[in-house]
C-alpha cells in the first residue's frame, strides 16, 4: 500500500431523521501528528469516527480524500482496505487464543502454507507478530495465552492488530478509560512512537488534561459543528473547555426559583461497589436537582446504587411520606419514584409492545381487580390514551408497536409511562438524549410543569445549558465524589466546570 | 364491523393460520383416512394430545419470560410415580393425586430458584432436573416397576374428564397469561427483562413462578398418563417427548426468545403434532418413519415460523 500523506474531510454533514449530527465539519489531518477531537456527548464525535470507519455515509456533498484523491467508504472492509483503523475503547481481543494469533486475527486466509492448504504457517505468523510489537517497543511473548496478560497488554495487541491490518490512519476511541495510570503513561510513549513513525493519528477523549499533554492539534466539535481547530501550544484548558461548550445563556429558562420547603429525600454517604463514594443530597419537595458530571464520573453509578438496581455498599436513604422524614430502605423507596433510565433500548422500553402497554408498564397492578387480577384493558387504553395526549405523543393510536417511533415519540412514551406512575421523585437520566429540538423543548417543559405540581426531579444531563436552564440546583459528581454543589444564583458554566477542571488537574498528576 | 374483523384477524393470525392448517388436515384426512373422523378416533387423539398439550401449556409460561424448560417429560414420570408409591402405601388415591401435584411443583420449584435466584442457566438446570428426575421415578419404582391400581383411578379420570381437563386448564391458563396483570408482567420479562425490573416488576418471584406452573402442569399431565396405563413407571416420560412439547409451542407461535405466544396456540399446536402422529398410527406407518417424518414436519414448521419472525424483524426497523 502506498503510504498516506494526508487526509482530508471536506463539508461532512450528517443527518439523522429530526437530528443533524454533523454540519459541515471540514479539517486535514497529516503524518507525524496526534489530532485529538473533543466534544460533549452528542457533539458528533462519534458520528463522524462512523463515517470514517464505513459504519455510515455523509449526505451528499461531503467529500473524503486521501493522498489527494476522493475516496467512498462504504462500509467497515472498505476503510480498513484504505489504511483506517480503529483502536476501540472496549478492549476486543481472543482471550484463550495466543498473542500472535491474536495480533493476526484479521486475515488467517493469508497464513495458510499453500493455497490449498488447510494448515497456518505458524513459524512465518509469529515472525510477522513479532515484527508489529517490536515495532511498538514492547516485550510480550508472541506464544502467551492472551488471557494472562494485563489490559495494558491487551490494548497493546489491540493496537498490533490495527498495525497489521495495513493500517495507517489510526483512530483511538477513549483509549485511556479502562487503564491504570502506569498504562497510560505507556500508551503514550507508543502512540508518541507511532506519530514519530510517520502514521496519522486520532486520539478522542473526554479527558482535557490527555488531550493537552499528548496531542499536537485538537478539532473541538459541539452540536455537530467544528467550533474550533487549534495547535495544542496555541491554548490552554479554560479556551478549550470554552470551545467545547460555547455561548450559553446563563441562569434559567424558570425565572422564578422555588421556595425551598421540606425536604423529600435525604441521601446519605451513598457508595457503590466501584462508585460513587460517598455522596451525600437532600431533595426539596418540587425542586429540580441537576446532577453533572463527565461521562463515566458516576453520575448514572449514583442512581443505580441508590435505588437498588446495582448494589449500595454503603449509605441510609431517607424519605419523607407523610411530611415526616423517616429512614427506607431502596426497596421501598423505589414504590414512590420513577426511573427514566439513560438506555432508552436497554432498560426503557418494551420495543415489541404496544405504546399502551408499555405506558402502563410502571404501575400494572392499579388496572388489576382485586381478586383474580384481571386486567381492565378499557381503562388501560383510556389512560395511555390522555397521557399521550398529555406529553404529545404523534402516533395513530396506543396500539401502535414503540419501535416503529422516532426517537423523541420513544422517549415522550418513558415520560408518560412515569407520570401515568405519579411518583414523588422522577430520576432521569439524560431524559433528551438522541432527542431532536422541538421534543427536547416539550420535555423540558413537561418538566416544568409537574414540578409545579410537586413532583422533585432528579436530572443527569451532559448538557450543560440544558441543565442549567433546567435545574433549580446542581451538584456536581467527579470519579464517583461529590465535588460541589451550585446554587440557581450562581450558575455559570465557569462554576460548574471549575469543580471539574481543577479535580482533573489532580487526577493526571 | 369489518375494521373489527381486520383488527381480530391481524391480532390472531397465527391462531387463524393454525386453525386453518388444522381444518384442512382434518378434512383431507376424514376423506383419505378410514376411520379418521370416528367417534372413537377423535376422543382417541383428543386424549392422546391432552398430555402434551397440558405440558406445552406449562412450558408456555416459561419460554415467554425468555426461559427454557426441557425437564417436563421426566418431572411428569417422576410426580406420578411419587404419586403412585404413595397411594400404593397408603391406598388413598385423592391425596396420591394430590401428591403428585405437591410434587411436580415442588422440582419445579427447584428450577425456578435455580434459575431465578442462582441466576443458573436454564438449559443446564433443567436438563440436569430431567436426568435427576428420571434418576428418582427409577429408584422409586423399582426392578419390579410398580403396582396397578384400583380401576377406579382410570375409571375416574376417563377420556372425557381428560378432555374436559384439557379445555378447563387451557382456557384458565391462557387467561392467566393474557388478561391478568400477573400475566402481563410475564411478557414485559419476556420483551426486556431489565426495562421490566426499572418499572418496578419482581423478575425473580415472577420467573420462579412460571416454573412453578410448569411443574405443576407435568404432573397433572403425570395424572392423565397414570389413568392411562393404571400405574406409573420412569418410562412413561420418554425424554425425546420434549421435542414435541417445544415444538407444539413453537409451531403455535410462541417465541424462543420470550416475549410472544399463548396458551390458547400452544395447545393448537399440540393437537396438530397429535393429529400427525395418529393419522402415522392409523396408515399404519411404521414407527421408524413416524419419528422420521414427524422430525422433518416440525423442523420445517419451525423454520418457517423463524422465517417469518425474520421478516417482521426486518419491517419493524
Amino acid at each position: 500500500m502506498e503510504k498516506i500523506q494526508s487526509l482530508e474531510l471536506k463539508n461532512i454533514s450528517k443527518s439523522f431523521p429530526g437530528v443533524k449530527a454533523l454540519a459541515d465539519v471540514s479539517f486535514t489531518a497529516s503524518p507525524g501528528r496526534v489530532c485529538g477531537i473533543v466534544g460533549v456527548n452528542g457533539a458528533g464525535k462519534s458520528t463522524m469516527m462512523n463515517i470514517l470507519g464505513g459504519l455510515l455515509q455523509p449526505d451528499d456533498g461531503g467529500q473524503i480524500f486521501i493522498n489527494g484523491q476522493e475516496v467512498r467508504i462504504e462500509n467497515p472492509k472498505a476503510a480498513t482496505d484504505l489504511g483506517i483503523a480503529f483502536i476501540q475503547q472496549e478492549i476486543q481481543v481472543f482471550d484463550t487464543m495466543l498473542v500472535y494469533e491474536n495480533v493476526l486475527a484479521a486475515d488467517f486466509d493469508k497464513w495458510r502454507k499453500g493455497k490449498r492448504s488447510l494448515v497456518l504457517d505458524r513459524k512465518a505468523m509469529r515472525k510477522e507478530a513479532q515484527k508489529y510489537l517490536d515495532a511498538l517497543g514492547s516485550s510480550i511473548s508472541v506464544d502467551a495465552p492472551v488471557y494472562s496478560l494485563t489490559v495494558g497488554e491487551k490494548q497493546l495487541l489491540q493496537i498490533a492488530r490495527a498495525l497489521s491490518q495495513g493500517g495507517q490512519i489510526l483512530l483511538f476511541d477513549e483509549p485511556t478509560s479502562s487503564l491504570s495510570d502506569n498504562e497510560i503513561a505507556k500508551l503514550f510513549e507508543i502512540i508518541g512512537k507511532l506519530r514519530d513513525q510517520g502514521y496519522i493519528i486520532f486520539y478522542i477523549s473526554h479527558f482535557l488534561d490527555e488531550i493537552l499533554s499528548l496531542c499536537d492539534n485538537v478539532i473541538v466539535l459541539r452540536d455537530g459543528r467544528k467550533t474550533g481547530d487549534a495547535l495544542v501550544s496555541d491554548i490552554d484548558k479554560e479556551k478549550l473547555v470554552s470551545m467545547m461548550l460555547g455561548y450559553m445563556v446563563e441562569g434559567s429558562a424558570r425565572s422564578s426559583v422555588r421556595k425551598q420547603n421540606d425536604i423529600v429525600l435525604r441521601a446519605e454517604h451513598i457508595s457503590g461497589i466501584r462508585l460513587p463514594k460517598d455522596v451525600s443530597f437532600d431533595l426539596h419537595k418540587g425542586e429540580i436537582l441537576g446532577v453533572w458530571g463527565l461521562l463515566g464520573s458516576g453520575r448514572s453509578e449514583l442512581f443505580n446504587a441508590m435505588l437498588g438496581i446495582d448494589k449500595m455498599t454503603n449509605g441510609k436513604l431517607y424519605y419523607a411520606e407523610n411530611g415526616k422524614l423517616e429512614e427506607t430502605t431502596s426497596k421501598k423507596l423505589y414504590k414512590h419514584i420513577g426511573y427514566l433510565t439513560e438506555g432508552r433500548h436497554y432498560d426503557g422500553l418494551f420495543l415489541d409492545m404496544t405504546i399502551g402497554n408499555n405506558i402502563t408498564s410502571s404501575d400494572i397492578g392499579r388496572f388489576a381487580s382485586k381478586f383474580l387480577g384481571t386486567l381492565n384493558t378499557k381503562k388501560e387504553n383510556e389512560e395511555s390514551r390522555s397521557l399521550m395526549k398529555q406529553v404529545n405523543v404523534k402516533a395513530t393510536n396506543e396500539k401502535m408497536i414503540v419501535s416503529k417511533l422516532s426517537g423523541g415519540n420513544q422517549q415522550k412514551v418513558i415520560i408518560a409511562k412515569w407520570f401515568l406512575k405519579n411518583p414523588d421523585i422522577l430520576f432521569m437520566d439524560e431524559p433528551t438524549k438522541g432527542v431532536d429540538i422541538g421534543a427536547k423543548t416539550e420535555i423540558q417543559n413537561l418538566i416544568f410543569e409537574k414540578s409545579e405540581k410537586g413532583m422533585s426531579f432528579v436530572i443527569i444531563s451532559s448538557e450543560l445549558e440544558e441543565i442549567m436552564s433546567l435545574c433549580d440546583r446542581i451538584i456536581v459528581i467527579y470519579e464517583g465524589r461529590l465535588v460541589g454543589e451550585v446554587s440557581k444564583s450562581d450558575f455559570s458554566k465557569d462554576s460548574l466546570m471549575k469543580g471539574i477542571v481543577s479535580q482533573e488537574g489532580n487526577h493526571a498528576d | 364491523m369489518s375494521e373489527k374483523l381486520k383488527q381480530f384477524v391481524h391480532k390472531n393470525k397465527q391462531l387463524l393460520s393454525m386453525a386453518a392448517i388444522i381444518v384442512i388436515m382434518f378434512a383431507v384426512l376424514s376423506f383419505t383416512v378410514e376411520d379418521f373422523m370416528s367417534y372413537q378416533n377423535i376422543t382417541n387423539l383428543l386424549s392422546q394430545v391432552a398430555s402434551i398439550a397440558i405440558m406445552a401449556s406449562g412450558v408456555t409460561f416459561v419460554l415467554v419470560t425468555g426461559g427454557m424448560d426441557i425437564s417436563s417429560p421426566s418431572v411428569m414420570a417422576a410426580s406420578a410415580v411419587v404419586g403412585v408409591y404413595f397411594m400404593t402405601a397408603t391406598g388413598n388415591l385423592v391425596i396420591g393425586t394430590i401428591v403428585v401435584l405437591i410434587a411436580s411443583a415442588a422440582l419445579g420449584l427447584i428450577n425456578g430458584v435455580a434459575i431465578a435466584k442462582l441466576k443458573m442457566v436454564p438449559l443446564v438446570v433443567t436438563l440436569s432436573m430431567m436426568t435427576v428426575a428420571t434418576g428418582l421415578a427409577t429408584v422409586l419404582s423399582g426392578a419390579r416397576g410398580l403396582p396397578v391400581l384400583p380401576p377406579a383411578f382410570s375409571n375416574f379420570f376417563n377420556t372425557y374428564t381428560v378432555i374436559g381437563m384439557l379445555i378447563v386448564i387451557a382456557f384458565i391458563l391462557d387467561y392467566i397469561l393474557t388478561r391478568t396483570s400477573f400475566g402481563r408482567e410475564i411478557y414485559y420479562i419476556g420483551n426486556n427483562q431489565n426495562a421490566a425490573r426499572v418499572s418496578g416488576v419482581n423478575n425473580d418471584k415472577i420467573v420462579m413462578i412460571t416454573y412453578v406452573i410448569s411443574g405443576a402442569c407435568a404432573g397433572i399431565a403425570g395424572i392423565i398418563n397414570t389413568a392411562n396405563i393404571s400405574t406409573a413407571r420412569a418410562s412413561m416420560g420418554p425424554q425425546s417427548q420434549i421435542l414435541d412439547i417445544i415444538s407444539a409451542a413453537v409451531i403455535g407461535g410462541v417465541s424462543v426468545n420470550g416475549g410472544k405466544g399463548r396458551v390458547r396456540d400452544a395447545c393448537l399446536g399440540a393437537l396438530l403434532i397429535g393429529g400427525i402422529s395418529n393419522v402415522m398410527n392409523l396408515l399404519g406407518v411404521s414407527d421408524y418413519y413416524t419419528t422420521l417424518i414427524k422430525g422433518s414436519i416440525i423442523i420445517f414448521a419451525m423454520g418457517i415460523a423463524s422465517l417469518r419472525a425474520n421478516i417482521s424483524a426486518k419491517k419493524g426497523v
